[in-house]
């Protein structure tokens, strides 16, 4: 992305084609990117609430934990679903 | 008010875990038909089991029924404490505070009739607020006026003070005993409700809470209300009348205390409690049954309880119903236990039960 960017900034003026496309493929490759880094985060917040009452479930009885780790890792399959994302576009 | 993130999750989960392992009513059942030391001995294999295991070669029979079942409620609500943070925090110690109460209430007894310490603290429940070594220091004292003194800090300390006087002039307890209830239903809606610069919440999980605690302080008055106008006594009913409610304000509590119908009416009347509780207001009709009316008033508070703890499945409600599934059950026990040794008949303390 920063290479396409040099670009831009060489060829203020006129861009060739080649130039055009290196820089779309760097746009498209750091949506990509945030994309999967929001679905990260997200999946972070959702385990944050999960986890906490999983804890407190296997606290009270030991036999919760396969459950409780299962519901744990739940939200895990949005950063899977946004990684997709990343094969579709690259 | 405490800082910091809640964490009504995690306290909701191992809650609602201890709310499954209460008895059932089919063990109610089992247990009318028991005697004390079989009750003892069906509660130690219950969880229940360390209680009874502690206290068994001290005490026998419903005595150490009563003290184990003391005590495991005092170690639950002490759990509840100790896992809650920030505003969840908040919110359940200023309903747990009603534990606070209660021990001073039995210590200002103690000092008063000059009771043995030891017997005291065996009656406290250590659930609230009050940390172990301001009631220990408590136990020590011999003065009520010492003991006013060691509560300093605490928010019952001012109007405890303010009775104090009233109780020099007259020797009687009721004073002190009426400031610190008025402190604790005071204290219930502070901030949430009425703050300066904050407007009372409509919707959402504290809007409930609030309705919930409303419902608590307006049960408490009618039940005083029906006791009063039940009994004829000649007491001022302001005296008794507890603010925040929605139920009576102080001239509807002085005008119907006279009147006891009135007063049936004015309840079945409104439209927060009047269809909830329009059972329980027949049969107080009908029937001199002021104690099944009580335990109407306690089963619906619970059932309020328990439907907001499914509305808001991550919020305090599920605690509060958590803490008044706990004490009926302590209650029941004790009931049980206490019928059994007296020798009532199993249909009289089924009455005396609360079962939904």
């Amino acid at each position: 992305m920063i290479e396409a960017l040099d670009i831009v900034l060489q060829n203020g003026e006129a861009m060739s084609p080649e130039a055009a496309e290196n820089l779309s493929v760097g746009y498209a490759e750091a949506a990509a990117a945030l994309a999967v880094g929001l679905a990260a985060l997200a999946a972070g917040y959702a385990e944050r609430g999960i986890g906490a009452a999983a804890v407190g479930a296997i606290a009270e009885d030991d036999d919760m934990f396969v459950p409780g780790l299962i519901m744990t890792v739940l939200p895990e399959t949005l950063v899977i679903l946004a990684l997709v994302v990343v094969f579709i576009v690259g | 008010m405490s800082i910091g993130a809640s964490n009504p999750e995690y306290v909701n989960a191992r809650v609602r875990s201890r709310r499954a392992s209460l008895f059932a009513d089919e063990d109610y059942r089992k247990l009318i038909r028991m005697g004390p030391s079989e009750i003892a001995r069906f509660m130690e294999e219950t969880e229940y089991e360390r209680e009874v295991n502690a206290l068994g070669t001290r005490f026998s029979g419903v005595d150490l029924i009563e003290y184990a079942l003391n005590r495991n409620l005092a170690k639950h609500f002490e759990d509840l404490l100790d896992w809650s943070e920030g505003r969840l925090y908040d919110l359940v110690s200023r309903y747990l505070r009603k534990f606070d109460v209660m021990n001073l209430k039995t210590i200002i007894r103690g000092i008063y009739t000059e009771t043995d310490p030891e017997e005291v603290q065996t009656d406290l429940i250590r659930a609230g607020e009050l940390d172990d070594r301001t009631i220990d220091r408590l136990l020590e004292v011999d003065t009520i006026e010492d003991a006013i003194e060691v509560v300093s800090g605490t928010i019952f300390y001012e109007s405890l003070s303010a009775a104090h006087e009233e109780y020099e002039e007259t020797g009687a307890l009721v004073p002190l005993e009426n400031a610190l209830d008025r402190e604790f239903y005071e204290h219930l809606l502070e901030d949430v409700s009425r703050s300066p610069g904050r407007t009372q919440p409509q919707e959402g999980p504290e809007a409930r809470y609030i309705e919930f605690l409303q419902a608590e302080i307006d049960f408490r008055n009618a039940r005083n209300a029906l006791r009063l106008a039940r009994s004829g006594a000649d007491l001022d009913p302001a005296a008794y009348y507890i603010e925040g409610g929605v139920l009576f304000d102080a001239s509807d509590l002085n005008r119907l205390v006279g009147d006891y119908d009135a007063l049936v009416d004015h309840i079945a009347e409104n439209k927060r409690y009047g269809d909830r509780l329009s059972g329980a207001l027949g049969r107080l009709r009908e029937a001199d049954s002021l104690i099944q009316f009580e335990h109407a008033l306690d089963a619906a508070l619970l059932q309020y309880a328990d439907t907001l703890s499914s509305i808001y499945p991550a919020s305090v409600s599920a605690v509060l119903s958590y803490i008044l599934a706990k004490e009926r059950e302590v209650e029941n026990i004790r009931a049980i236990a206490r019928g059994r040794e007296v020798g009532l008949s199993e249909s009289e303390i089924e009455e005396e039960l609360v079962i939904l």
